[in-house]
């Protein structure tokens, strides 16, 4: 088929080079001239190497190209994907009023915009509008996109779900994993889901704090909670807070989309007020075991990215911290796999000292502390000898519970960790 | 004089306008705008955001002209160069008033009184900065870590009602902050205000200002020695607990180092700043947490144009002198000795307070400036409220009661217009179309009365408006920080113009001393540590009485 697909995020590219990937004909629009020149080298912003790959391949074969936003549609194309942030709600709505032509086309929505908005555009478009609520997972984009879970499909017509169907045909041959119902249905059930999720980890980010006040190691709670087949265990890691586009900007979305309803979900603006203490919970330690001096203090912090395996720092607890450590006089060393270029752009005018580091050991030499903000695989078994030899103080401050407590503090270093 | 009626003798140079008052005696204001339709024209003056109307004052141009005179004759224009300068204007404590130095650090329109008084100023005005910021940015911290979200602050007098004050007044003009920052005052000795706040406060994001010129008040040591025991007992006792958690403000520098506030979160005044002249200087910071350093000097920069038109500007368009001129015709000449202060907007809640502390504690004096007995009224009584509220109080004394009383009323023109009144603005700007209304139609009705209205009509007496009540009305373009510094200072300077007419000095206030001493000795005789001895009266004995036996 003739495909089209709008959008510059994550969901975007790899909708766009999957759906070739299955011989579909797919023209890519991103309406960004930056990243479009970054597409045609075959590399993207995501540092997704499956992606990239695929990207490549899909260029390569023909079956996909990186076309210019503001051009007509192909003639014969059958269905064009939405794949926009939330905040491009009024662009989508533009995009419907120009693409209008003589042969009416199907408009699949896989953007988080408010409830109500596939209905709103369906009144623009000739064709059938469906919601189709992505589910991809950074840092592993294509895997979660090629073997879906699920495939929410928010549509009341029949004939346009039976071409969203063929199209994801590829995708859904184990067993039938769509899920159909009305698109403001779909589009409520994404943001329940991301709403839950969010829930679970505050919740265990709550009960890490009174873990902490009551001397309680936090990791076997959870174990123990999570075997619990009623419950489960998946989003119960207590940490320094969930950041990234996705789930604390749905969260944020769904209490406000609330609120401009006249509803007020106290549990949502809990949960988020809980995720952004818990951005700070490592500085709070930290502010303690310096007994409130932190001036002239050389903090180092091992990862910026939100979560590992992705250069995105939007809403990361690194950012958080950061900034508390320069509004308290500290000097600040980061290193990252993969975000640094991400952070040296977000902080053009540094408000305090930073130096980054390619060297994961580079950051620690000579740092007060230093702090794990994110689990990074390279960072799981580091070189403690090394470590405790070039700090200035041995000075551990685990923000995933990614260490053995007890060997940490036997290899001489002071360690916390998020309620243990 | 104690305990004798009070009758006024107005000296020779008082003649002039004496004789005015004589001659206006049966001219009811409504026959002054009957001689001259334009009399408003002549009888308003705009200065930068503010307009006065004196119009329907009770005076004319021959008055006014033996007021000028009067001014001339007690040597104003003397009096206003010693107060911009290094002059001691405040003669019983030998010190000068460089209150307006405060305001003037930045825009240096007035010269230095003493070489390093504007660095001096800058320096606290940087220090403040710096909190404010740190504080908009949630980056200052209490003792375990987390950023701070209310702020109480803790102080009397001057060191109370100007920052609160301000703090409802300016409520539209609200800094942007990162999280939560709430502003609280607690300043009554009983605890009244600070046992609800200990109740409703997290100890760990509460930070306290201890602001107190000399930082020996009574009032404010007590509320800080309790909510310095609060935190102890949540966060336990440690320097770094200090220095999270108190901020003071005072000129005493080593009282604040004893008390245990950190040298870092130490903000200075000077001893030539009185307290209800005060909240120009880092007693103002809870005001520059509200709405922040560019609000703040938005503020200063207001009442520096305001200090500089009072200085500079002739005086019969000098709106400080024409409203001291206009105050003192209605006290001496009148025997008016009732002033109402009425603002039509509820964000002026407590400009009343604050103007019956500035009027009242500044010229509520009997001792001329040679220590000799005075022989004119003072200050007369002030009092006031939110006009449309008063409205359902006291305005019926005002209409139809057998005293005189003169009256201010305060309003802006423009209001709600900010994008967070934006979802109900038409709503809320119809409701204050309706409160300048009824500014407008209160102070026709006093003025005239209700012949100008039901015309030909014979009422019965209950039904009669005698009018001929004067009033000032005071209108600024909208509550900004600009306009309240031009307004608050216009007042400041306007009671130091009356003072000099008065020859009092409007800087000490020796009245508020001996009961503080007394206190004290009462509270040993309350507490059962001091003997009651023969020479205490036996009302004060009987009501420690009561108050033993129903303490038990």
């Amino acid at each position: 088929m003739e495909l089209c697909v709008y959008g510059d995020t994550l969901n975007a590219l790899v909708t766009a080079a999957a759906l070739a990937s299955t011989g579909h004909r797919v023209s890519l629009r991103t309406l960004n001239t930056e990243l479009d020149a970054q597409l045609q080298l075959g590399s993207t912003p995501f540092r997704e190497i499956e992606l990239e790959q695929l990207l490549r391949e899909q260029l390569d074969a023909g079956r996909l190209r990186i076309d210019a936003s503001n051009g007509a549609l192909p003639s014969d194309v059958t269905a064009v994907f939405y794949a926009f942030d939330e905040s491009s709600y009024e662009i989508a709505v533009e995009l419907t009023q120009r693409l209008q032509q003589s042969t009416p086309f199907l408009i699949v929505n896989q953007s988080a915009f408010p409830v109500g908005a596939t209905e709103a555009l369906q009144a623009l478009n000739q064709g059938a509008v469906v919601a189709m609520p992505e589910f991809v997972q950074e840092g592993a984009a294509v895997a979660s996109f090629i073997r879906p879970n699920r495939l929410l499909l928010g549509c009341d017509d029949k004939q346009a779900e039976l071409l969203v169907r063929e199209i994801f045909r590829p995708f859904n041959r184990q067993k039938d994993h769509f899920q159909v119902m009305l698109p403001r249905e779909a589009e409520f059930t994404k943001l329940a889901i991301t709403g839950m999720l969010a829930t679970r980890v505050s919740f265990m980010n709550d009960m890490a704090e009174l873990a902490d006040e009551l001397g309680v190691d936090i990791e076997s709670v959870r174990q123990g909670v999570g075997a619990d087949p009623r419950i489960g265990e998946a989003y119960l890691y207590p940490g320094s807070g969930f950041g990234g586009l996705g789930l604390s900007q749905n969260v944020t979305h769904l209490a406000g989309a609330l609120a401009s309803k006249g509803v007020k979900s106290t549990l949502l603006e809990q949960v988020l007020e809980i995720n952004e203490r818990q951005k700070e919970v490592m500085f709070r330690k930290l502010w303690h075991h310096y007994q409130t001096d932190l001036q002239g203090k050389t903090v180092a912090l091992w990862g910026v990215a939100f979560k590992p395996g992705t250069a995105r720092i939007d809403n990361a607890p690194a950012l958080a911290l950061i900034e508390a450590l320069w509004a308290q006089g500290a000097n600040v060393k980061v290193h990252d796999p993969q975000a640094l270029d991400m952070l040296k752009k977000h902080y053009t005018e540094p408000k305090g000292e930073i130096t980054y580091c390619n060297d994961m050991y580079q950051a620690a030499v000579d740092a007060d502390a230093l702090i794990v903000v994110t689990e990074w695989k390279p960072y799981w078994s580091p070189n403690f000898q090394q470590l405790k030899t070039e700090m200035a103080q041995p000075l551990i401050l685990d923000g995933r519970n990614i260490y053995e407590p007890s060997y940490v503090r036997a290899s001489g270093f002071t360690y916390y960790g998020v309620g243990r | 004089m104690r305990g004798k009626r009070f009758t006024p003798e107005l000296p020779a140079e008082w003649q002039a306008v004496a004789a005015a008052a004589e001659r206006l005696s049966n001219t009811h204001i409504a026959d002054l705008f009957a001689q001259n339709p334009e009399r408003f024209k002549q009888w308003q003056h705009q200065f930068g955001p503010l307009m006065l109307d004196i119009s329907k004052q009770r005076l004319d141009e021959d008055a006014l002209n033996a007021l000028l005179a009067l001014a001339k004759t007690k040597q104003l224009d003397i009096w206003i160069e010693r107060l911009f300068s290094d002059y001691q204007v405040n003669n019983s404590e030998q010190r000068p008033a460089w209150h307006w130095a405060l305001r003037a650090s930045e825009a240096q329109a007035l010269k230095e009184p003493e070489s390093g008084v504007f660095a001096a100023v800058r320096h606290e005005l940087a220090h403040m900065e710096a909190i404010v910021t740190k504080l908009h940015a949630g980056q200052w911290r209490g003792i375990s870590g987390e950023p701070i979200t209310d702020v109480v602050n803790i102080g009397v007098g001057g060191s109370d009602l100007g920052p609160y004050m301000l703090s409802k007044a300016l409520a539209d003009a609200r800094a942007e902050t990162k999280g939560a920052l709430r502003v609280h005052f607690v300043s009554s000795m009983d605890g009244s205000q600070l046992s609800p706040r200990l109740l409703a406060l997290r100890p760990d994001t509460t930070l306290f200002i201890i602001s107190s010129k000399s930082f020996t008040t009574v009032d404010t040591l007590y509320n800080a020695a309790t909510a310095r025991t609060w935190l102890e007992r949540h966060l336990g006792n440690s320097e770094a607990m200090l220095r999270c958690h108190f901020i003071g403000v005072s000129g005493a520098a080593d009282k604040m180092t004893q008390w245990g506030i950190h040298p870092d979160n130490q903000l200075r005044m000077w001893e030539w700043v009185g307290g209800r002249f005060s909240l120009w200087s880092a007693i103002g910071l809870p005001i520059a947490i509200r709405i922040g350093m560019a609000g703040f000097r938005e503020l200063l920069a207001g009442a520096h144009a305001m200090d500089v038109h009072f200085k500079d500007a002739p005086w019969e368009q000098n709106i400080p002198i024409l409203m001291a001129l206009v105050g003192v015709w209605n006290t001496n000449a009148l025997g008016i000795n009732a002033h109402a202060v009425l603002p039509y907007d509820g964000r002026l809640k407590f400009l009343p307070s604050y103007l019956e502390q500035l009027e009242m504690e500044s010229n509520g004096k009997s001792a001329s400036r040679s220590g000799e007995q005075v022989t004119v009224h003072t200050c007369p009584v002030l009092w006031g409220d939110v006009g449309s509220n008063a409205q359902h109080a006291f305005y019926q004394l005002l209409h139809q009661g057998t005293v005189s009383v003169t009256c201010d009323f305060i309003a802006s023109a423009k209001r709600y217009h900010e994008p967070h009144h934006e979802e109900s603005e038409e709503e809320l700007r119809r409701q204050h179309q309706l409160s300048l209304a009824n500014c407008l139609a209160q102070s026709r009705l006093l003025a005239f009365g209700e012949h100008a209205f039901e015309k030909g009509q014979q009422l019965p007496n209950y039904k009669r408006y005698p009018g001929n009540q004067p009033s000032t009305t005071l209108l600024c373009d909208e509550i900004s920080p600009y306009a309240m510094g031009a307004l608050l200072a216009a007042y400041e300077n306007k009671v130091f113009a009356q003072s000099v007419l008065w020859d009092i000095n409007p800087f000490d206030q020796w009245g508020v001393e001996m009961g503080k001493v007394i206190a004290t000795e009462t509270l040993g005789f309350i507490r059962n540590t001091e003997p009651m001895d023969d020479t205490l009266d036996s009302s004060t004995k009987g009501l420690i009485a009561y108050i033993q036996a129903h303490q038990e």
